[in-house]
């Protein structure tokens, strides 16, 4: 359960990037998440929601992009019929051993944040 | 409403701690394992195995993790190496600003491999880099040759796995080839070494990988 871990994380990143453009309120922050960062997506949302929950970012929203390992084979090229958390031992085609490829994300990409003093302008 | 790109790592901390200790690492020349499995997969009796083949060849230390008490210190510390135990507290893994407090704090000396042996627990050790120079994954045959793939970050990011307790072999269902396919499939170009600290079967291997690892990080550091 290191999610609640990853969550302040990624509230700590989104504060220092919003406080370094003079501060404000965080609205959404979009994380990537590979499938072998050995994270639970939606874990994570609910140890999002209890860090945000007591202080000025109260409500602010995690979107989490999910990124999926592949399983390559060198010869007959990506393998894509692979269902979500079903790993294949060898490559159906050809019995050739695969490489997998990606899904170690664990990113912040972007966020949205309302600058202070924004919502009394507008 | 401002959008801004971030583009950055979550543990970014942590990776920075890291990148600390891997140079301190390399200026000390010490070879440095992660150690992850699940509770009671045998990492300490491993170690134990480790530090009576390798006695007086290698100056072997270690940074034990767990929630609570010194008992893996204490072991590894009855055998004459140096130990340091990490009370993590109900926390479920290690972070590098741990393992780098530990080091600032207690000096281990001069070593030539440090084991760091992760708190039991197959998933969130994975996602924490500590400077080291790989991961390491135990899995002992009690617990079921269907793990790898049911745990697939933790085998895929260690390049060398351990099976160990393979003396219960006879006792379990516990297909090896399966369990070797299996790691293949995630780790292509993974190790995989079959152990048991009982009998003394595969100590020897894992002995001479520690020893090649440590020539190999030594020659690439000259």
């Amino acid at each position: 359960m290191h999610e609640l871990n990853l969550a302040t994380e990624i509230h700590r990143t989104c504060r220092a990037t919003i406080d370094a453009r003079g501060g404000g309120r965080l609205d959404v922050a979009r994380v990537a998440i590979g499938e072998l960062a050995a994270v639970e997506p939606e874990l994570l949302v609910y140890a999002w929601e209890a860090v945000v929950a007591a202080g000025a970012d109260a409500g602010a929203r995690l979107e989490v992009e999910w990124h999926p390992a592949r399983q390559t084979c060198p010869k007959c090229g990506e393998v894509k019929d692979r269902e979500a958390g079903i790993w294949l031992r060898l490559c159906p085609e050809c019995g050739r051993p695969l490489r997998v490829e990606g899904g170690d994300e664990l990113d912040v990409i972007e966020l949205s944040y309302t600058a202070d003093g924004e919502e009394q302008a507008t | 409403m401002t959008q801004v790109d971030v583009r950055q790592r979550i543990l970014s901390d942590n990776a920075a701690a890291a990148t600390t200790l891997r140079e301190r690492f390399a200026a000390s020349r010490t070879l440095v394992l992660n150690l992850v499995s699940s509770p009671g997969s045998g990492k300490t009796t491993l170690l134990e195995a480790t530090v009576r083949a390798l006695a007086g060849r290698l100056r072997l230390g270690a940074i034990e993790g767990d929630i609570a008490t010194e008992r893996d210190a204490d072991r590894l510390r009855a055998l004459g190496i140096p130990a340091h135990q990490i009370l993590t507290g109900g926390s479920c893994h290690l972070d590098a600003r741990q393992v780098r407090g530990a080091l600032e704090a207690h000096d281990l000396g001069p070593l030539d491999v440090l084991f760091i042996e992760n708190v039991g627990n197959l998933v969130c050790p994975t996602s924490y880099d500590l400077g080291e120079d790989f991961k390491v994954a135990l899995l002992s045959v009690t617990e079921g040759e269907d793990k790898p793939f049911k745990y697939p970050s933790i085998f895929a990011k260690a390049e060398v796995t351990v099976v160990t307790k393979a003396d219960l072999l006879p006792y379990v269902s516990f297909r090896l080839d399966d369990v070797r396919a299996q790691v293949a499939a995630l780790r292509p170009a993974g190790t995989l070494l079959v152990t048991s600290a009982t009998t003394g079967r595969g100590i020897g291997e894992w002995c001479a990988l520690l020893e090649q690892r440590l020539a190999a990080k030594r020659a690439a550091g000259a």
